[in-house]
């Protein structure tokens, strides 16, 4: 039906009319609707959407994706409800990874620079290869391949390239998981993550690791949370972290643990379940099987509360409720493993699920299978931090002659007593990646534009799995073309994958990413089981991008359900912090620095979807801020938005002050993924880089950062500034004055609740003299 | 009182259960990615201007160690007695027969008498032209208009998604098959706490939780009669009876 202008007006100034003639018997709705926008004729969109199932390697989890593509655009990226580790849920990181494709700052050409800190100028992609071509050969023999965690296709053809071309290649995460994968082949003898059944646990005992939010993949084990939370017995979650992090918060008991001591925690509570024998013989017997029965003594709750700085009554309530509300689960990650003892703080809190029975039983730990498919892993762990010192050492020297970096911002991501940029510049040719400019590509010689996961093929397998063979296929969801805007050329842009195939010229087996995706969708067709079937190898092809991947649940490892942990106590159990003596005025914290919601590690601060999203505690965006204890803060005269300055024996950052009750005295939360002096207009100079002031403590048994173990001088700047953040833009509007959220009891109904709260809210407010304090309590709210 | 009206196949509303949301604002960004709602540069925040069509509040309760985070997301309510609506000059909002508190972008003169009258402060105003870098229109939703300077905007429980799955049942010859419609927000939410549905078919699992004891709305007394209801917090360190006082 076609509208003119004429008979638009005509039917909008009736609809009007209609509207108050019959607003007391019933809304015309006809009318109404017919003017709604996307009812509209001229609003009515042409053309068919269509949506593509991928996934993005660089982040970690392997979720599977849907994009909704239309008129050759990438539209809006949602989970794949197909997929069996987020089952179509996504985070907010997935919806801003669309800006990375339509960057206004896509690095659009090959730039090259003719000397270390020259200047860049454009040259062309044969140019670029001829260039690319010499520094691989000129590196023969020892030149490294520098990338992100990747696992799957693109890292094979990392490890092969530089293998190729007798190199090496070496990952780089700055908050490096090598402590936990070293920690998990001490306890259960695998190489794989395990899967944590928290979906079918009563009680789910976390440490550190902040997996509702960052840690591994957070929305896939937030969908096994909701199920954790809609059981009949509703899941029980305690949480132990020195900030209240968003796990923290979603916590029924949080026990705000002094870092480092985490493994001492998890020992205590053990004793609590071997003093209240709260597991069973035969399960005490297996805990004692290796650890010295003597190592336990002094871990009572009473004895130790003031070193882990959680009370005696907080400990013994989390051992009681652990133990006897099974099936549980405990583990640990992030921040714990973060410190000199990380390994111990780790295998610590592994070994309890040996008290509960957890190990191989539904809503504990499971094993988790190795890849199907021959010689692709999972985004495992980068390399360590001493690992990284002795290859820095090398280009320091000069003893490599070619780099080639990509997804690794190493310059952004390592402490500045490491000094990156020094060693980069010992190397003649480093040659870069990427689709938007960060730290590590501005002092590359050569900037090759990268193009992202909506443009090219690869696979990843998730790590950890979901407990069975899991195989996520990555395709192009946008045309294979230059990328242009009605401005102009965006990106011309290659694969790094697709490149290095090139420049190997075949003796990897294949000509580009597709070739290998393929060989390995039919190596999974070879195998006749799993969740695609189909007659004929390219009918199963189609099936395998139609659902995004390929999985087999029948594809299980056995847990073995005797497991006995070693002796945790041969691991490093005491802590080591860095100094803050000769600092200067101010009071001294431990600064515990924190993965970005959004924002991850930096990965995403180039878009501004990631860059406005609030960070879900403190509300902010935009901007560094340090969460410091909201009464501590008043102490020494710390106000919201004052810019402090944070010093570490190793260098200095500012940022704004915000005092929150979810903080630990002495400890100041500061976020990662901002500071970077190179990122595009929405991200340049923008906030502190945490990375900087760390101190170059590593935890002995792994070579990892210690990135937790810093402790800094903090004072006031005498600038005060205020901080970007939601939180305040609207009024808060209480279900009651003092009731900002209903809250029952299990059991209680809502409408008890707010009986209850109605009499207090009386008592309160309405009654003459009454109290003011309610209003206060629910302060720092919206 | 609420006015009746006359009730289409469909009524749309949402649950959120309070219990199982963890803050993560994958739906606020979801369905700004969705709804084109304007970027949130760091002016935007300074000035007290940023945009959310839903937003996620946070909340302490307490002090150290003793402390508790409740999250509850925020967005229209899209009430059957909204006091937004009889306040617009223009008939740029109205309510239609199937739940859905409406925005007509271009009746909208931008009063913002609208705004005032919300008293779940969900209705934002475009102080300014909306600004996206040409690049990043690649990736707008072609379905939802971009509004402009000077108009006022808010959730529509993606009625863009509603129609379009509306038309598909009918082409089909069938009514709307619960949870085949999503909103942006509730098919991002990786725990399942926003959940968008037909309160008029009894079996949708809107329905069944709107049953659940813990079920309320914001704002009672107000008698707004919102069609966004909310399941309530457990907290297992609180006794039944106990207010939160």
């Amino acid at each position: 039906m076609k509208i003119s202008r004429r008979e638009f007006l005509a039917l909008g100034a009736k609809a009007t009319a209609g509207t108050m003639i019959f607003a007391a018997c019933g809304l015309p709705e006809r009318e109404l609707i017919v003017q709604s926008p996307v009812d509209m004729p001229e609003d009515l969109v042409r053309g068919e959407d269509a949506w593509y199932a991928t996934t993005w390697p660089d982040m970690p989890g392997g979720d599977g994706l849907i994009v909704r593509v239309m008129q050759g655009r990438a539209k809006k990226i949602a989970g794949n409800p197909d997929h069996p580790v987020n089952r179509g849920k996504q985070s907010a990181r997935h919806d801003a990874a669309i800006q990375l494709t339509y960057h206004p700052d896509r690095i659009q050409e090959p730039m090259m620079r003719q000397s270390k800190g020259g200047l860049y100028e454009p040259i062309s992609w044969g140019r670029a290869e001829q260039v690319l071509q010499q520094a691989v050969e000129a590196g023969a023999d020892n030149m490294a391949v520098v990338t992100n965690p990747l696992g799957g296709h693109l890292e094979w053809v990392a490890i092969n390239f530089a293998a190729l071309n007798g190199g090496r290649h070496i990952k780089f995460d700055p908050t490096e998981q090598g402590v936990m994968q070293d920690a998990i082949r001490f306890v259960y003898g695998q190489e794989d993550p395990p899967y944590y059944d928290i979906a079918n646990a009563n009680t789910v005992l976390s440490v550190g690791a902040d997996w509702l939010s960052t840690w591994q993949s957070s929305v896939g084990y937030s969908v096994r949370y909701g199920d954790f939370r809609s059981k009949e017995e509703r899941g029980y979650l305690i949480h132990a972290e020195p900030r209240m992090s968003m796990t923290a918060a979603n916590a029924d008991l949080w026990l705000p643990v002094i870092p480092g001591y985490e493994g001492h925690l998890a020992m205590s509570i053990a004793s609590v379940i071997l003093e209240e024998r709260l597991a069973s013989s035969t399960e005490i017997a297996r805990f004692f099987n290796q650890i010295p029965t003597a190592s336990m003594v002094g871990f009572r709750p009473e004895d130790i509360e003031e070193r882990v700085g959680v009370s005696a009554y907080k400990i013994r309530k989390a051992a009681r409720h652990f133990a006897e509300h099974r099936p549980s689960l405990a583990f640990a990650g992030g921040s714990a493993g973060a410190h000199t003892n990380g390994q111990f703080n780790i295998a610590a809190t592994h070994a309890l699920n040996t008290l509960v029975g957890a190990v191989g039983s539904d809503g504990g730990v499971k094993y988790n299978p190795v890849s199907p498919l021959d010689g692709l892993t999972g985004r495992c762990s980068g390399d360590s931090f001493t690992d990284w010192e002795v290859e820095l050492a090398q280009w320091r020297s000069g003893n490599v002659q070619t780099v080639i970096v990509r997804g690794a911002d190493i310059v952004h991501g390592m402490p500045d007593s490491v000094d990156v940029v020094g060693a980069m510049d010992g190397v003649p040719n480093v040659i870069g990646f990427g689709s938007v400019m960060n730290d590590t590509l501005a002092n590359c010689d050569l900037i090759l534009p990268e193009k992202t996961f909506l443009e090219t093929w690869g696979t990843t397998i998730p790590d950890p799995a979901p407990g069975y063979e899991v195989v996520t296929i990555q395709q192009p969801v946008i045309g294979d073309t230059e990328l242009f805007s009605g401005n102009g050329l965006i990106s011309d842009a290659r694969g790094f994958g697709d490149e290095l195939l090139r420049i190997a010229d075949g003796e990897l087996g294949a000509d580009d990413m597709e070739e290998l995706v393929n060989a390995s969708i039919d190596q999974l067709y070879d195998l006749s089981r799993g969740s695609v079937s189909a007659p004929t190898s390219r009918l199963f092809r189609q099936g395998v991008l139609q659902r995004g991947g390929w999985w087999d649940t029948d594809a299980t490892v056995e847990t073995p359900d005797d497991h006995t942990p070693p002796n945790v106590f041969d691991l490093e159990s005491a802590v080591h912090y860095s100094s803050t003596d000769g600092l200067g005025d101010g009071a001294d914290f431990h600064l515990v620095p924190f993965l970005s919601n959004s924002l991850y590690e930096g990965r995403l601060s180039a878009t501004p979807f990631a860059m406005q999203n609030p960070d879900p505690m403190s509300s902010a965006a935009w901007a560094t801020w340090a969460e410091i204890n909201d009464q501590e803060a008043d102490h020494l005269g710390i106000r919201q938005g004052d810019v402090l300055f944070i010093k570490s024996e190793y260098g200095e950052i500012e940022a704004l002050a915000y005092p929150t009750p979810g903080g630990r005295p002495g400890v100041i939360g500061v976020p990662i993924g901002l500071g970077h002096e190179n990122g595009g207009r929405y991200d340049e100079g923008l906030g502190s880089n945490v990375f900087k002031i760390l101190a170059p403590r590593v935890e002995p048994a792994s070579g990892s950062l210690a990135w937790a173990g810093t402790r800094v001088r903090v004072a006031r700047s005498g600038r005060k500034r205020e901080v970007p953040k939601f939180e305040g833009e609207v009024v808060a509007f209480p279900v009651e004055p003092g009731v900002p959220v209903l809250v029952v009891a299990p059991g209680e109904s809502a409408h008890d609740a707010e009986v209850a709260n109605h009499h207090e809210y009386q008592q309160n407010f309405l009654l003459p003299d009454s109290g003011e304090g309610s209003e206060e309590e629910s302060g720092g709210g919206h | 009182m609420t006015l009746q009206r006359e009730k289409r196949d469909y009524s749309w509303g949402m649950v959120v259960d309070v219990d199982k949301c963890t803050g993560c604002q994958a739906c606020v960004l979801a369905c700004q990615a969705e709804n084109n709602v304007p970027l949130n540069l760091q002016d935007r925040f300074e000035r007290a201007r940023a945009m959310q069509w839903i937003r996620v509040e946070r909340y302490w309760e307490g002090e150290f160690p003793d402390v508790k985070a409740r999250f509850i997301p925020i967005m229209c309510q899209h009430c059957e007695n909204a006091p937004c609506e009889p306040v617009c000059p223009v008939f740029a909002t109205y309510h239609n027969n199937e739940g859905l508190n409406v925005q007509v972008y271009n009746r909208c003169v931008g009063t913002r008498y609208c705004a005032n009258g919300c008293p779940y402060i969900v209705r934002f105003f475009n102080y300014w032209e909306p600004v996206w870098p040409e690049a990043f229109r690649n990736h707008l939703n072609p379905d939802v208009t971009v509004r402009s300077r000077g108009i006022m905007e808010k959730c529509s429980f993606c009625v863009q998604r509603i129609r379009r799955g509306v038309r598909n049942a009918e082409r089909d010859g069938r009514k709307v098959v619960d949870g085949e419609i999503q909103t942006a927000c509730t098919q991002a939410c990786p725990t399942d706490a926003l959940v968008f549905g037909n309160f008029n078919d009894e079996d949708s699992k809107v329905s069944k939780m709107k049953k659940d004891d813990r079920h309320y709305t914001l704002l009672p007394h107000l008698a707004t009669d919102p069609n966004v209801v909310y399941l309530a917090q457990i907290d297992t360190d609180r006794s039944a009876g106990e207010s939160h006082g």
